[in-house]
């Protein structure tokens, strides 16, 4: 096996991506929503819009549950008590 | 303060159950004392004083030198009373004419081969001379003429202390608090009788076995073994209580001084034995390496340059302020209110963090703010936080003396909190047991009288399906509670169902982890029930990939097993810095204000809003590796930087590098001119932990008061030149006195509602949270119900690393830190430390070794995807076949020029613990750099 992460990823699709990894074990819809909650929750907004770009963008090599992770955000659909819960890290 | 002088009361304390008390007479006084009690210790609880040489309250009841004798009413003879134990009822005399002569004797046995001319008793460091006047010893009738020790030659290989023979009485208490206190057993008694005499084996103290803990110089009666420093600098005038700077044990201190004012001079560092932390214990870095505070490298003045590419100017204070505030407005207007940042320090006091996210989220506008604990513990925070509800360890380091089990991983106490390695030593030796799972064979698997039960050798990077496979192992076989699930977690049965799929099985495990699954079994059984058993871990859980996700499975398995909410249990992280937990508290992380508390929640942003009169940002900031990629992207700019050396300690040097090129204004406060600072703009001299007034919090979430023992070498102090800055930028901040900040934090944060200087100064220390539930802290954490509530057991799926060994890279490299250095070794390299640990070194299995052709001593090169470096290789069965290790105490070494890009999923913490690497013979010159690097050092290296 060799290393993960492409060559040609930006830092929000390297992360974006550590977190589908982190996460695809879970339901399809479940999973986008935890990963849209830890976006919301850990992520300045500038590399939000970076990832934002890259999906309008049309960028094949993002992950599509990354993609429809980011269906929540335009959505707004967000759990708030959750990105409001303490977190530590 | 002048000199404090702690109480010696001969023996230690007794343990007596509640109400099995012993009252004595002595010498007509009464006292009631645990049973058990030593008749010394109750004579000292009386107030009164029994001559003693052997005996000492750090260490047990020996009864050798023959001074402490007594007469007890009814009974034979003159017992010794530092052996003999009180009996209710039992009339004691220390002063009757039979003992006095029995002790003159003795104290003229002991005379007569100590030296006449004593230099300690001269300094007041030798208890012979006031012995001999307590016991009334006016001459000494066996002369001096016969056979003695007097001209036995001075050991003073040591850098820090001398062993003069002549001195020594050969009490054993030296030997003894090598064995019973540090756990080492690196000093014996070798003869018998007149030729009896203190060895470190058959070597000198440097060659020894011998860790330089001190606990031997604090425990000698005599100037036998003294401190270099006390003997060139003669005895301190007075005393002052502090914290040490170094690991997240948090030791306690008195520092001795002489002078005041600018012409104070440290004499000497004893450990505190009223130290919640160490109790009176230290290391060879806390007790001895503070040299560096001192060093010639020291930058004591502020200094500006317009590029990196030119020679610094020095500065006045008002000039550097300035430009610092004209530039960081000047890139936000131009880039905007998020170009710039800051990073805080977990070297730094509470204090000085709190003010820099102060600063940040007042004067700059943004939540740009982060901490070094970037790169350790952040999954820590992440991982107890989401499911016990607070980000800290459970327990207090006392809590170990209740536990049966001890499960490590991750984790090397004995070098990097070697405070609380011997404390966990001591409770192996009283029966405890340890699990290890560590890819080496540390010193806690197999060192004297330390045997682990098991050593589970897990293979870099497959930690979550190791601590799934114990999780599996316990369900399977029945072991885990069931009424603590039920009665304290939530998410039970989501987790059951996770834990008992086949592939979390310990033979399903076992390819991945390299963990055998009929040991792994074995060690499940030991953990769920033997007893109490306690998780203690370090960056081996926290720096890989998964690291959020190894912590929360740590939690799992304590949870499991009901193994957390009261003493001798728990998950505890243990620290790397002296202040990690804190600066984490103080809010220095971008998406958390103090407490823990998120930026998006109005309530917590209207408590510093009303307060700061300013409007807080309720989106996240930007974190240290989103800080450099924002930077060589172009949005980021301009970076204070306090006290870390990111272009040293971060991964993917190159990298890192890029970032900081890529900045208009890089500020650097820091004692030294550090690896950044080659990529600053402007360098603002930091103060050391001598001149410091605030507080840590170590591993416990102990507070511990910092208190200057001389004033700022630099002419401020650090908490007021944040303040500056922000004044400068255009928003006022000022305090009187780093208490003020401490109230400010009381009054803002309900963790720490309770906490004042005034209450540290009279508690000594407190563990938070200090509120109205718990006035005066909280030891144990999770007693009854979880901060949170419940405690959420979280299905921990295994993802293996994307940094995975290739043909091309076929080993892992892990890293490490070794006793004598510390971290990137700014200070400790700057001390004599330096004598035993002058390079890294690559240590490299002996099968791996062979097939590359390597020899211990062949520099070889290491290269990984990203880069490679040179250093020597040390051929060690303490390595498992596949893996290499080496320490990044030495700039030289650049470990992190190998080091990727690969972070924790959550907190984006580096996986410093997983590079896949090759390992050559190298055909470059190494040695050359090395000597340049030890030239620069000067002569106190």
């Amino acid at each position: 096996m060799t290393s993960g992460h492409a060559p040609h990823e930006t830092p929000e699709m390297r992360m974006g991506h550590d977190l589908v990894r982190a996460f695809q074990h879970l339901p399809r819809e479940r999973a986008a929503e935890e990963i849209a909650t830890h976006i919301a929750k850990f992520w300045e907004p500038r590399m939000r819009h970076a990832l934002m770009t890259q999906i309008r963008r049309g960028n094949t090599d993002l992950h599509p549950l990354l993609v429809r992770s980011a269906e929540h955000f335009v959505d707004g659909d967000i759990d708030r008590a959750e990105v409001a819960e303490p977190s530590g890290g | 303060m002048s000199i404090l002088v702690e109480p010696d009361f001969g023996t230690p304390p007794v343990d007596a159950p509640l109400g099995a008390e012993a009252t004595v007479t002595i010498d007509g006084r009464e006292v009631t004392v645990p049973a058990g009690t030593s008749v010394m210790r109750a004579a000292k609880e009386a107030g009164i004083d029994i001559p003693k040489l052997c005996a000492t309250d750090s260490l047990k009841s020996f009864g050798s030198c023959r001074l402490c004798l007594v007469e007890v009413e009814g009974g034979r003879g003159t017992p010794a009373s530092c052996t003999t134990p009180c009996a209710d009822g039992m009339v004691v005399s220390t002063q009757t004419e039979t003992v006095r002569d029995l002790r003159r004797n003795v104290m003229e046995l002991y005379l007569s081969d100590h030296p006449g001319n004593c230099a300690g008793c001269a300094r007041g460091n030798c208890e012979m001379q006031a012995l001999a006047v307590t016991t009334g010893v006016a001459e000494v009738r066996y002369g001096r003429e016969g056979a003695n020790h007097l001209d036995d030659a001075t050991d003073a290989s040591n850098p820090y202390f001398d062993y003069d023979p002549a001195a020594c009485i050969v009490c054993s208490r030296c030997v003894r608090a090598c064995s019973e206190v540090q756990g080492t057993f690196a000093l014996t008694v070798s003869g018998r009788g007149f030729e009896s005499r203190i060895t470190p084996g058959n070597t000198n103290f440097r060659e020894s076995e011998c860790v330089s803990c001190g606990a031997c110089v604090q425990a000698c009666p005599t100037d036998a073994l003294a401190e270099k420093s006390l003997v060139s600098l003669g005895m301190p005038s007075r005393t002052v209580l502090t914290t040490c700077a170094y690991c997240g044990v948090g030791c306690s201190f008195k520092a001795e001084v002489q002078g005041t004012g600018p012409a104070t001079r440290v004499v000497r560092m004893v450990p505190w034995k009223d130290g919640g932390a160490n109790e009176g214990h230290s290391c060879v870095k806390g007790r001895f390496a503070y040299g560096y505070a001192a060093h010639a490298d020291r930058q004591l003045e502020p200094m500006v340059r317009d590029s990196i590419d030119d020679d610094w100017q020095v500065v006045s204070w008002k000039e550097a302020i300035e430009r610092i505030a004209t530039g960081f407005r000047a890139i936000q207007d131009q880039h905007g209110v998020g170009a710039i940042g800051g990073i805080s320090s977990s070297r730094c006091t509470n204090e000085e963090v709190y003010v820099v996210q102060k600063m940040v989220r007042a004067a700059f506008g943004n939540n740009n703010v982060d901490t070094c604990a970037r790169v350790c513990h952040s999954p820590t925070g992440y991982g107890l936080n989401h499911t016990f509800g607070t980000s800290a360890g459970t327990q207090d380091f006392a809590s170990i003396e209740q536990t049966d089990v001890m499960l490590l991983i991750g984790a090397n106490p004995t070098d990097a909190h070697p405070v609380f390695g011997s404390r966990m030593k001591r409770r192996l030796r009283e029966g405890a047991q340890i699990i290890v799972a560590d890819p080496r064979r540390i010193d806690l698997v197999r060192s004297p009288h330390v045997a682990a039960a098991h050593h589970l050798p897990v293979r870099p990077g497959t930690n979550v399906a190791f601590i799934n496979a114990m999780c599996h192992a316990i369900v399977d076989e029945g072991l885990h509670d069931v009424a603590f699930l039920r009665d304290r977690c939530e998410d039970v049965e989501i987790f059951l169902d996770f834990i008992r799929g086949a592939e979390n099985s310990p033979e399903a495990t076992e390819a991945e982890t390299g963990i055998p699954a009929a040991e792994l079994r074995a060690a499940a059984r030991l953990y769920a029930s033997g007893g109490n058993a306690a998780i203690y871990y370090g960056l081996g859980v926290t720096e890989h990939s998964q690291g959020s996700t190894m912590v929360m499975g740590l939690a799992n398995l304590a949870m499991l097993t009901g193994n957390i909410g009261r003493e001798g249990v728990g998950v505890n992280p243990l620290r790397g810095q002296n202040n990690v937990q804190g600066s984490c508290d103080m809010g220095s992380f971008p998406h958390e204000l103090p407490g823990y508390r998120h930026v998006s929640r109005p309530e917590v942003r209207e408590i510093y809003e009303s307060l700061w009169k300013v409007t807080i940002q309720p989106t996240p900031g930007l974190r240290i590796p989103n800080m450099f990629d924002s930077a060589i992207g172009g949005s980021f700019l301009g970076l204070y930087v306090q006290g870390e050396d990111i272009a040293q300690s971060d991964p993917n040097t190159q990298h890192v590098e890029a970032a900081l090129r890529a900045m208009e204004l890089v500020v650097v406060q820091d004692l030294f001119l550090n690896e950044t600072a080659r990529f600053a703009h402007v360098f603002l001299p930091g103060t050391s932990f001598l001149e410091k007034d605030g507080t840590f919090t170590n591993a416990e979430r102990r507070l511990n008061r910092v208190r200057p023992v001389m004033p700022s070498l630099v002419g401020k102090d650090e908490w007021q030149v944040v303040c500056e800055i922000a004044t400068a930028m255009g928003y006022p901040m000022t305090y009187a006195d780093p208490a003020a900040i401490m109230d400010e934090i009381a009054a803002t944060t309900p963790t720490f509602a309770g906490v004042s200087f005034a209450r540290l100064d009279a508690e000594g220390s407190m563990q938070w949270p200090v509120n109205d539930a718990a006035p005066n802290g909280t030891p144990t954490m999770h007693v009854g119900q979880f901060v949170r509530g419940l405690g959420r057991l979280t299905p921990t799926v295994y993802v293996p690393t994307t940094e995975q060994t290739t043909r091309r890279f076929p080993l892992l490299l892990t890293t490490g830190r070794i006793l004598t250095q510390y971290n990137v070794g700014a200070q400790t390299r700057r001390t004599p430390n330096s004598m035993w640990h002058p390079e890294d070194v690559l240590e490299i299995h002996p099968a791996d070794a062979h097939v590359r052709g390597i020899a211990t001593g062949d520099v070889v090169e290491m290269a990984s995807r990203v880069g490679s470096t040179s250093l020597t290789a040390l051929v060690s069965d303490r390595m498992q076949p596949g893996v290499v290790y080496t320490t990044f105490h030495h700039p030289v070494t650049g470990a992190n020029v190998v080091t990727t890009d690969n972070s924790d999923w959550a907190t984006n913490c580096p996986e410093y613990k997983v590079t896949a690497v090759e390992v050559t013979v190298s055909t470059q010159a190494r040695r050359a750099a090395y000597e340049h690097e030890t030239a620069d050092l000067g002569a106190s290296v």
